[in-house]
């Protein structure tokens, strides 16, 4: 197969011997090649920063000729006026990239799907028109001439005259650490976390990722990627005018990334490359380019939805190669659980404490004075018909509801509305009645997922493969390996979720829960759509929570599944607790078989609840 | 006579009705039980056309109307209340009807048709100009109700009816559904999850487990089989 | 105060003409959810396939019309080619992507086949030289019609919408699309009738809009699009008073900005308001907060 023989090219060593082989070249080719072959490197970056903020973030962007626009001025202009050095303008053009994405993700981070791809269309062409209008600092219409460039022999750096071969070289040698940089971002937690906000920000933050800060995270960095392709294509063109920032310039970026493969590596180096070659070699491109760029966009999430590289290039990892680290070597630690465990009180103390939860949408009273309590190891059935607020429940206390009344306590401490990334970091990890995954990565990169909030190591870290990052790396593997054989899952680590039975999907969730070592655990429906097989290994994953002492909420109608495990069971219904006790009682509750098989006495069903026990 | 066979409702991986046959005896009223997430309304709305079967047929009178968008399933006379009062929240009781009305009828004027209505739901006819929206639970329910029956369908679905209701009200809309029924023939399938309320209509009843029927019998007999709070309890 | 006055009516008309752009983009929406990031070509296509068949020695009155059908026509094809496909995905990427491809496409046909420099548009009606007398400020007649035809076809939109079998139809499709084929309605056909309205009112504002400025290029109708999508915003999608009113606020705040400072500035104000009312009040300031579904 053309993909396997294809595998060799995102092999580590060979692309490292394709950028030395690129660098000798360099120096025996004709000009004009060394010229091409700099634009193929500046629509990498351009290509990798779409990719970066729409492919991997998920978070559209029709703008981005504006990042590309405020690099290259800002380059320009600094080396120009002011005779700032290369290497620091440079830099500086990075951070005015990253700035600027930064600045713009407050008012992006707010608003979702098309109504960001209209704001990041205003962006553009609000960009567009101060570059052509500010005439004092960027000469407007007739554009900035003379910006130091090798082909004028006017770019020095540190005394040494930079030819067009020399500047090549050093967009390569940058450009490879910036690849190597990306690799290492996206196999980290911090790259992953990007997918989880783009499939679902809610699920991200039932698993202790933060949507603003994450969001913020990959505008910052797409920007900035941008903004060092702006700097060097002030350089290597020697001229700026407004044209080059316009929104066609957006597009095409948009189009390398669709065509190459949005949401891998490789994809975008391959679309950059065919993109600078093709209007070069056709003259039929040229003169159709809007028709076909317009085709394009138009046809290829159709026809190539995963891009030139889903086609032909091995998968896109998300996991670093590393060996997992056995207990043994661990330092002395465990497998799991890096997390301190706080010291626990009296066995006796409650680990949550709902009191009088009130909460109303548009006038109706989802839930009424709802009280519960939970201790360490013990498993809590929640029940009741469909709309009796179950799932109400569940999302007020995960932090995605903020209650009208009443208050939610863990382990002492008030936790009522308080963010859901943050309820998820103390330890409280839900599920939801459909399993959020990301459909494009392993069952194991989906466990990993989970033990987002037990990382310590920071962004920086994880960009350069620090050995502390590694080390860290690799405990969550084998924590996520151990888990990964507790689901039963282990034959099917490597497989890709998206084609995997429903049944196995659930599983692969309830690992993700199992490796964030939570400290109490809600689970919507957990049994939906299981086999008996699967059954039983939910049964055995929940009674070794029991054992760790985790608490455990479960929303189930499975009552036969609920029978052997539960310690107690709550009914709701109308948002009232009905009845709180054990299972046998529940059957004889006259107010439990009124709501679930009506009766005579069917005017008097919800009244008397109070919360309380049923006599 | 509506008649199911084989019927098959998938969503992706997962079977949410699975091998079914059910026939509906014109004239008469058919109770649909089993717990969240036995496939009842998922079956309802693969008879309405609102999902498509993935296998076995749907026929009324004989005619397999398995193929045929939901709106000329609509236009035909199967009439559907959807689970969790859905109707047009910004548009007033005369226009939720008028809609009902003007793409089916079979041609008598709205006039007429809605008088019949508001004649079974009086309450109604004050407040034909008030926005669906700001109505009560029970008086949204008898919208609901009267868009559906303004054209007299010949089948008549209902999801949950009972839903979020006051018991008075729940007791007026099953007084209401069982006159449908013997006033005007209309052969009715209702789904409940309050299970007494149910049967205490219906002439029949079918129970799913998991998107199977695991029972079906008289209303009356079903009304004192222990098997049916194990379908709902799990016991 | 003459030239504060006279600036603030140019930007009432061509305000007028934004919250047409906008009925367009919304119409689409109401049925699917989804709206078409190339609608600026429609209105290119509109303006220019005039011109061309002015050229061609047909009738004005034909001419527009012509144009107008083209551009209703074009629209079902973008709902076939470059939304149908990609509903299933639940995600908006696709969609956006793709008709913006669309528009560009277009964009790219016309300056392939008709050059990409500006084209003289002639005067329809009024020439740019008609002025009426509206107490006491000279105001042009061009602008003037457009105003009037604007607020006609958006009031006309208003009836149909109210009292129509097919306008409750499409408010009824809007709301919810399942209850509304349970009702009986060919779902399908509305939302195809939607597409063919949006089109057409898009070919109408481009007209509009090119007897104003007097020439049309490949890239005419870009801007508007984005600018009639803020005039919609305002109105939170959903109003078409709303658009009305915000359509003819920015188009006022763009005219005095353009006016006492620059004019190419009034542009850059207009997307910097998109993207101030975008990020304090992403349902409109008319429209209401949807329920968050978890």
């Amino acid at each position: 197969m053309l993909r396997d023989k294809l595998a060799v090219l995102s092999d580590a060593r060979f692309i490292f011997a394709l950028i030395i082989a690129l660098g000798v070249a360099a120096e025996f080719v004709s000009g004009s090649t060394v010229q091409i072959w700099s634009f193929v490197l500046i629509n990498v970056l351009i290509a990798q920063s779409i990719n970066v903020l729409t492919g991997i973030a998920g978070q559209i962007s029709l703008g981005h000729a504006g990042f590309l626009a405020i690099g290259a001025y800002g380059s320009a202009l600094l080396m120009k006026s002011l005779g700032l050095p290369l290497p620091l303008s440079l830099v500086a053009a990075t951070l005015m990239g990253a700035a600027a994405g930064w600045i713009l993700s407050f008012a992006a981070g707010r608003v979702r799907e098309f109504y960001l791809a209209m704001m990041t269309l205003g962006f553009g062409m609000i960009s567009y028109e101060v570059v052509r209008e500010w005439t004092g600092v960027t000469g407007g219409v007739a554009g900035l001439p003379g910006v130091p460039s090798p082909a004028l022999r006017t770019l020095n750096v540190f005394g040494v005259n930079l030819g067009e071969v020399g500047y090549f070289h050093l967009m390569l040698g940058v450009t490879a650490i910036v690849l190597w940089l990306l690799r290492n971002f996206i196999t980290s937690p911090y790259g992953r976390a990007f997918f989880a906000i783009h499939v679902s920000e809610v699920a991200a933050g039932s698993i202790g990722i933060p949507r603003a800060g994450t969001k913020r995270e990959a505008y910052t960095l797409s920007a900035a990627l941008m903004g060092l392709a702006g700097g060097f294509y002030a350089h290597l063109v020697g001229y700026l005018g407004p044209e080059s920032f316009h929104l066609h310039r957006s597009v095409e970026a948009l189009v390398m990334a669709v065509v190459g493969g949005l949401g891998t590596l490789s994809g975008p180096v391959l679309g950059a490359a065919l993109f600078t070659y093709l209007p070069e070699q056709l003259q039929f491109f040229t003169d159709y380019q809007f028709m076909v760029y317009g085709l394009i966009l138009m046809l290829s999430f159709v026809l190539l939805p995963r891009g030139l590289a889903g086609l032909v290039l091995p998968r896109t990892r998300f996991i670093k190669r590393l060996t997992p680290l056995r207990s043994a070597d661990a330092d002395g630690r465990g497998t799991e659980a890096p997390a301190a465990i706080p010291a626990r009180d009296d066995e006796t103390t409650p680990l949550l404490r709902v009191s009088a939860l009130a909460i109303s949408f548009l006038g109706l009273r989802a839930l009424d004075d709802v009280t519960l309590e939970l201790k360490p190891g013990h498993i809590l059935g929640l029940v009741g018909p469909n709309g009796s607020g179950k799932s109400t429940l569940v999302n007020v206390i995960s932090g995605i509801y903020r209650p009208d009344a009443g208050r939610v306590v863990f382990e002492g401490r008030d936790i009522t509305g308080l963010a859901d990334y943050r309820v998820a970091r103390l330890g409280i990890i839900r599920t939801f009645q459909d399993p959020r995954l990301v459909p494009g990565f392993s069952v194991r990169e989906n466990v990993l997922l989970g033990a987002h909030r037990l990382y310590r190591q920071n962004q920086l870290a994880a960009a350069v493969d620090w050995p502390s990052a590694l080390r860290e790396e690799k405990r969550m593997l084998a924590g996520a390996d151990k888990v990964i054989a507790m689901a039963g899952l282990s034959a099917l680590a490597d497989s890709i979720v998206r084609d995997l039975p429903y049944g196995d999907q659930r599983m692969t969730e309830l690992a993700r829960v199992l490796l964030a070592d939570p400290r109490m655990v809600l689970l919507d429906e957990p049994t939906a759509g299981l086999s008996e097989g699967e059954l039983k290994k939910l049964a055995l994953v929940l009674q070794h929570l029991k054992q760790q002492d985790i608490a455990v909420v479960l929303i189930e109608h499975h009552m036969e599944f609920l029978r052997d495990l539960v310690d107690e069971v709550v009914v709701l219904n109308s948002g009232r607790v009905i009845y709180r006790g054990d299972m046998a009682g529940m059957y004889r509750s006259a107010q439990v078989i009124e709501a679930y098989l009506g009766g005579d006495s069917h005017a008097a069903a919800p009244a008397g609840g109070q919360g309380g026990r049923d006599a | 006579m509506l008649e199911v066979t084989g019927l098959v409702v998938r969503y992706g991986s997962i079977e949410a009705v699975r091998d079914c046959d059910l026939t509906f005896d014109t004239g008469t009223i058919t109770a649909i039980l089993g717990a969240n997430g036995a496939g009842k309304s998922s079956l309802m709305k693969a008879i309405s056309g609102l999902v498509p079967a993935a296998a076995g047929t749907i026929r009324i009178d004989g005619e397999d109307i398995t193929a045929l968008h939901a709106h000329r399933r609509a236009r035909l006379g199967i009439s559907h209340a959807l689970e969790g009062r859905r109707l047009f929240h910004s548009m007033s009781v005369d226009e939720n009807l008028r809609v009902a009305w003007e793409f089916r009828h079979r041609g008598n004027d709205f006039k007429t048709a809605s008088d019949r209505v508001f004649e079974r739901f009086p309450m109604l006819a004050t407040r034909r100009k008030t926005p669906a929206g700001l109505l009560s639970g029970g008086q949204q329910q008898m919208v609901i109700l009267s868009a559906a029956l303004i054209h007299e369908p010949r089948y008549l679905l209902l999801d949950e009816p009972s839903l979020g209701l006051a018991p008075v009200i729940v007791q007026q809309i099953f007084a209401a559904i069982s006159a449908v029924c013997r006033d005007s023939g209309t052969t009715i399938i209702l789904s409940e999850h309050v299970a007494a309320l149910a049967l205490s209509v219906a002439h029949q009843a079918y129970v799913l487990k998991q998107g199977k029927v695991v029972r079906k019998g008289a209303a009356s007999a079903l009304a004192v089989d222990a098997s049916l709070s194990a379908a709902y309890l799990g016991g | 105060m003459e030239f504060t006055l006279q600036l603030a009516f140019a930007g009432v008309c061509v305000g007028s003409a934004y919250a047409l752009i906008a009925m367009g983009l919304s119409l689409t929406f109401w049925t699917t959810r989804t709206l078409n990031f190339g609608q600026g070509s429609l209105l290119m296509v509109g303006a220019v396939a005039t011109v061309a068949l002015l050229g061609a020695g047909v009738p004005a009155v034909a001419a527009v019309a012509l144009a107008i059908a083209l551009a209703g026509a074009l629209m079902v094809v973008a709902e076939r080619v470059a939304i149908r496909p990609l509903l299933k995905s639940g995600d908006s990427m696709g969609w956006v992507v793709s008709t913006l491809g669309f528009g560009l496409f277009l964009q790219g046909f016309v300056a392939k086949f008709y050059g990409s420099q500006a084209i003289a548009f002639p005067s329809l009606i009024f020439t740019s030289l008609d002025f009426v007398d509206v107490f006491g400020i000279q105001v042009s007649a061009q602008y003037l019609a457009v105003l009037t035809l604007s607020v006609a076809l958006m009031v006309a939109m208003e009836i149909f919408l109210l009292r129509s079998a097919w306008g409750r139809a499409v408010r009824a499709v809007s709301h919810d699309a399942d209850v509304a084929a349970l009702a009986g309605i060919p779902v399908r056909r509305v939302v195809v009738l939607s597409f063919v309205a949006s089109g057409a009112l898009a070919g109408v504002a481009g007209v509009m809009v090119a007897q104003i400025t007097g020439t049309v290029d490949p890239q005419f109708g870009f801007n508007l699009m984005v600018l009639g999508f803020v005039a919609a915003v305002f109105g939170g999608m959903g109003s078409i008073v709303g658009a009305l009113v915000g359509g003819i606020a920015l188009g006022v705040a763009e005219k005095l900005a353009g006016g006492f400072i620059s004019t190419a500035f009034g542009d850059a104000v207009a997307f910097a308001i998109l993207m101030a009312v975008l990020a304090i009040r992403p349902q409109g300031l008319f429209g209401r907060r949807e329920m968050t579904k978890v």
